[in-house]
């Protein structure tokens, strides 16, 4: 089972969801559960270990994300026990806690500004908090769902579907995205039960499934830096993901020697590409172009699974044997995820090598 | 069907039309928390079908001896494999024992495919393997020909699912050998499984039927390519593709944008495989078929409404995408016909150029047959539109400058098109790699370019469209396609620098260079140096730490990057003793650091051997020539 890596670019952590008596998923005995512990490495997690990796002051685009069946206690991981208002909660979840420690962080790095900084005085605004000579933060979020590869803006739920962009000096960015400014944890916290709230909202109303959508909580922190006049802007991004439940992910990629079955309703064979674009091979050397973009998700995340960007997957899955194929399944996709890296290729001159 | 008084049986095709209906329609609207309920109502209904037949050949009290000797049989092994008898025993499909069967075994078919829908499939597989044991009793005709390849097609789904491929391919084989027989042996448009219940008036018309049953074997078809895919058998599975393809080309069941990017992909195959006329014949179906996907809709019209507006998106688009699976043909073409042509140290080889002419001159008559053996695209509509484009670029290796140049034009049209859509702002990612694309094709160009001067001129050409991209792109979000442009623009003055080395020691004819040529010559070497240097500094940390233990991806380039950079050092021309000195030191580190690293990580060595052995021998003779350098500084001094 996959454990804890070391220099892979992913780190995966697996919980396993104690059993609780209310579920109906749990009813089978001690005797029929699936998973037991051999060692903490690969059953325990921490919340606390997870937030202590971000550095704000510092570029990085992080991910968490968070995998798994339906049930397996992925929402209870993210935010913690549902209908949390007051989110001091001893149970709460991976969230709201990296938003405590971000503004933990934040508050800090402006207060050692503002004490060193005798003649400034601190002024903090409600977006804004910045100390006269050196430095300010500005915090943004923003909050998606992608289901059926379209983009929904939770934060707007009036809002049609959205495009994914690139721009030269932004990278990849949702066109016309709500971003909200934040300036403490429970503002950020404010926003993102609202995007939640909206989100089942909108799964009632437009025929949605959550459980097969992934919903993208982004923040992102923009630190300057005044030193002798000289500006030094830096951006770190943090990128939540509920992704969608792992069991129903059948129609991507992780469905292993499944056939892609023909839809005779419109005489499409949906998939051939797929099936060819398997045939195309990249080991030797040649270079071509494949017309099947990734994923929306994929491509939105990008800078996330490699570069200089740290990515940490938690996999949920629930201990009891009749969940025994969605375990797997889990834990099969928890440990492909560790080998996605981003690769690039160096078109490297052969000639002129040794001239 | 003697027993049935009409009102039964309108009953029987009224139950039948809902439970389809269900099926197929009503299932889409199903609640999350209940997904199978039309599904499974459709399944009630289907029992009661049953039922009814069932009670029916009871009554007849006929033929069910030998039901039940069939089902006495001990269960078989789920393997169908190639068993061609079906064509031969058992009582005809046409009688009226025949039609029973068969309807019973339709109704065991979407029972079948029912269960296996709602997630229970080895309920699935019972009915599907009942289905099959009733046609077991029956000849193959024209009555039941359809059914006996749906069955097998959802049997292939089915194993397939279950990691069993080899079974999969066992009944999608047989599918395929029984239309095969069947098309030659009978061929008349065979009953679709709908008609079993339908009454009198209902029944299809002989192109209804037919387009059905292509269809069905389509599918089969459609299967086999996944399943050769599966075994890892890629020819097959290409093969199958480029018949599915074909077939929904010929019987007119394909929508034109998805048809043309599957041929432009399969093109991409057929490249990586070196077969170029393949390769050309895909992309020239694709551009033709796209065009039947109709007119781009015009800027204004797109402002009007956004349907349009999106229609234009998605036209331009895929056009685009077709665009560049031709620029991977044109630049795999040059890349290809230069490997054939170039000498050991990367030059045209002439002798080998006019051997390769003398044997193309030889082909060329052979060429006719291998046309017409290959695999090829068509309807009677677009075979001429298809063979036009093909005609307007060639698919056997460039030899000279001249052929080289038609390819690379046509190549260099893509990229234009290509770019109009994907633009800089909105598209980054994929106008850089058109750019890439753009800058290779000049460079595999450049190789047959004789004049010098000229294909200096194409490497400017290159520095010139990804120089200030390079410098002007987020460093964060773009760091993978950045190293990848930084070290292509190092090489590219590189090659620039010793071009023009080559150039001035041509027309000088002594090692006195003039000013100008050393000015431009150390211009050029310091930017490959910086351009490496820019790499290397890339792969530090944050913090801005070099990595001691080098990632897999990057070892090679970041280690040939160091020899380079070791290299660029000791070629600078300088008359200045402390400059020479400092570049000294300077190549001798980066020399060190090559040999160093592969010290520490043997399992490095393998990559560069070359580099290495080059580094080992420059680190024992650098520093004698620094020491004499010193030494002769001292005594001027």
């Amino acid at each position: 089972s996959p454990k804890i890596g070391d220099s892979d670019s992913i780190k995966v952590f697996v919980r396993v969801r104690p059993l609780t008596r209310d579920t109906g998923l749990t009813t089978d005995g001690d005797q029929s559960l699936c998973l037991s512990v051999t060692s903490p490495n690969t059953i325990r997690l921490c919340h606390c270990h997870l937030c202590l990796m971000w550095k704000p002051t510092q570029f990085l685009i992080g991910l968490l994300s968070c995998s798994g069946q339906t049930g397996s206690g992925k929402t209870f991981t993210m935010l913690g026990p549902s209908e949390l208002d007051n989110f001091t909660d001893n149970l709460r979840g991976v969230i709201p806690r990296s938003f405590e420690y971000l503004f933990f962080l934040i508050n800090r790095e402006v207060e050692r500004i503002c004490f060193s900084n005798e003649f400034g005085t601190c002024s903090p605004s409600p977006t804004l908090q910045q100390s006269p000579q050196s430095k300010s933060f500005l915090c943004k979020c923003s909050f998606i769902e992608i289901y059926n590869e379209q983009i929904y803006d939770l934060l707007d739920t009036a809002s049609a579907s959205l495009f994914l962009r690139e721009n030269i000096k932004k990278g990849v960015f949702v066109e016309g995205v709500v971003e909200k400014f934040v300036s403490s944890a429970a503002e950020a916290y404010q926003v993102l039960s609202m995007g939640w709230r909206n989100r089942r909202v909108a799964s009632t109303s437009m025929n949605r499934e959550s459980s097969r959508s992934h919903a993208v909580f982004t923040m992102t922190l923009e630190s300057k830096e005044t030193i002798n006049e000289v500006v030094n802007i830096r951006m770190s991004q943090l990128n939540l993901v509920d992704l969608a439940g792992s069991e129903r992910q059948k129609d991507t990629h992780t469905e292993g020697s499944r056939l892609k079955e023909a839809s005779s309703i419109n005489r499409s064979l949906m998939c051939l590409g797929q099936v060819i674009m398997a045939l195309v091979d990249v080991s030797n050397g040649k270079n071509r172009h494949i017309c099947y973009r990734d994923s929306k998700l994929t491509f939105l995340l990008r800078d996330s699974l490699g570069g200089n960007a740290k990515t940490y997957i938690i996999a949920n899955v629930h201990p009891g044997s009749k969940c025994f194929g969605e375990t797997l399944s889990t834990l099969h996709f928890a440990q492909r995820a560790k080998l996605i890296k981003n690769k690039a290729v160096i078109n490297e001159d052969t000639q002129g090598n040794v001239k | 069907m003697a027993s049935f008084n009409s009102n039964e049986w309108r009953a029987i095709c009224d139950k039948f039309t809902n439970a389809q209906n269900l099926t197929e329609t009503e299932s889409r609207k199903d609640p999350e928390n209940d997904p199978f309920r039309s599904k499974y109502k459709a399944r009630d209904l289907l029992r009661e079908i049953y039922c009814s037949l069932k009670s029916f050949e009871a009554g007849e009290g006929e033929e069910d001896s030998s039901g039940e000797s069939g089902d006495q049989r001990p269960t078989e092994e789920p393997v169908d494999g190639q068993r061609e008898d079906v064509f031969g025993q058992g009582f005809s499909g046409d009688s009226p024992a025949g039609l029973r069967a068969a309807r019973l075994g339709a109704v065991e078919y979407y029972l079948g495919v029912n269960h296996v829908d709602t997630e229970e499939l080895s309920a699935g597989q019972e009915h599907l393997m009942n289905c099959m044991k009733l046609l077991e009793r029956c000849r193959v005709s024209s009555q039941n020909v359809s059914l006996f390849i749906h069955v097998r097609n959802q049997l292939g789904i089915l194993w397939a699912g279950r990691d069993e491929t080899e079974t999969a391919q066992g009944f999608l084989e047989t599918a395929e050998s029984i239309y095969q027989r069947y098309m030659k042996e009978d061929g008349s448009p065979p009953t679709d499984m709908t008609e079993y219940f339908t009454t009198e008036e209902n029944l299809l018309t002989h192109q209804e039927r037919t387009k059905r049953f292509e269809l069905a074997y389509t599918h089969t078809m459609y299967y086999l390519a996944q399943v050769y895919k599966n075994l890892g058998q890629t020819e097959r599975a290409a093969t199958y593709c480029h018949t599915t393809l074909q077939r929904q080309l010929q019987l007119n069941q394909f929508t034109p944008m998805e048809w043309a990017l599957n041929a432009a992909t399969l093109s991409q195959y057929y490249i990586t495989k070196g077969r170029y006329m393949e390769g050309r014949h895909c992309l020239s179906a694709a551009t033709v078929i796209s065009d039947l996907a109709g007119e781009v809709p015009s800027e204004a019209a797109a402002q009007e409404s956004e349907a349009e507006s999106e229609r234009r998106e998605h036209l331009r688009q895929k056009r685009a995408e077709i665009a560049r699976c031709w620029i991977k043909y044109c630049l795999n073409l040059l890349q290809d016909a230069r490997k054939q042509l170039e000498d050991n140290i990367g030059e045209l080889d002439t002798d080998r150029q006019d051997e390769l002419k003398m044997a193309r001159r030889r082909e060329e008559e052979e060429e006719e047959k291998g046309r017409k053996s290959a695999l090829l695209f068509g309807s009677e509509d677009t075979f001429d539109s298809i063979a036009s484009i093909e005609e307007k670029v060639m698919c056997l290796f460039p030899l000279d400058f001249t052929e080289a140049r038609s390819v690379f034009l046509v190549g260099q049209n893509y990229v234009t098109q290509a770019k109009d859509f994907f633009q800089m702002d909105g598209y980054v990612t994929d106008h850089i790699e058109i750019l890439q694309d753009h800058s290779a094709l000049f460079r595999a160009l450049a190789f047959f370019e004789e004049d010098m001067e000229r294909r200096c001129k194409m490497h400017k050409r290159r520095v010139d469209m990804l120089e200030t991209i390079c410098n002007d792109l987020n460093a964060q979000y773009y760091l993978l396609i950045r190293r990848q442009l930084m070290f292509e623009l190092a090489e590219t003055y590189n090659e620039m620098m010793d071009l023009k080395l080559t150039l001035a020691n041509r027309q000088a004819d002594t090692q006195s260079l003039d000013n100008h040529t050393i000015k431009k010559f150390n211009h050029l070497c310091s930017a490959s140096a910086k351009y490496f240097q820019m790499f290397l500094d890339s792969l530090c940390s944050p913090e801005g730490k070099y990595p001691e233990h080098l990632e897999e991806e990057v070892l090679r380039p970041a280690l040939v990057a160091r020899f380079r950079v070791a290299r660029l050092h000791s070629r600078f021309i300088s008359s200045s003793p402390t400059v020479q000195l400092d570049n000294l030191n300077k190549s001798l580190e980066n020399y060190k650091y090559v040999v160093q690293y592969c010290e520490a990580h043997p399992e490095a060595e393998a990559a560069v051997e070359t580099e290495l052995e080059l580094s080992k021998e420059m680190v024992g003779l650098l520093p004698l020539k620094i020491n004499r350098l010193k030494a002769r500084m001292a005594s001027n001094n």
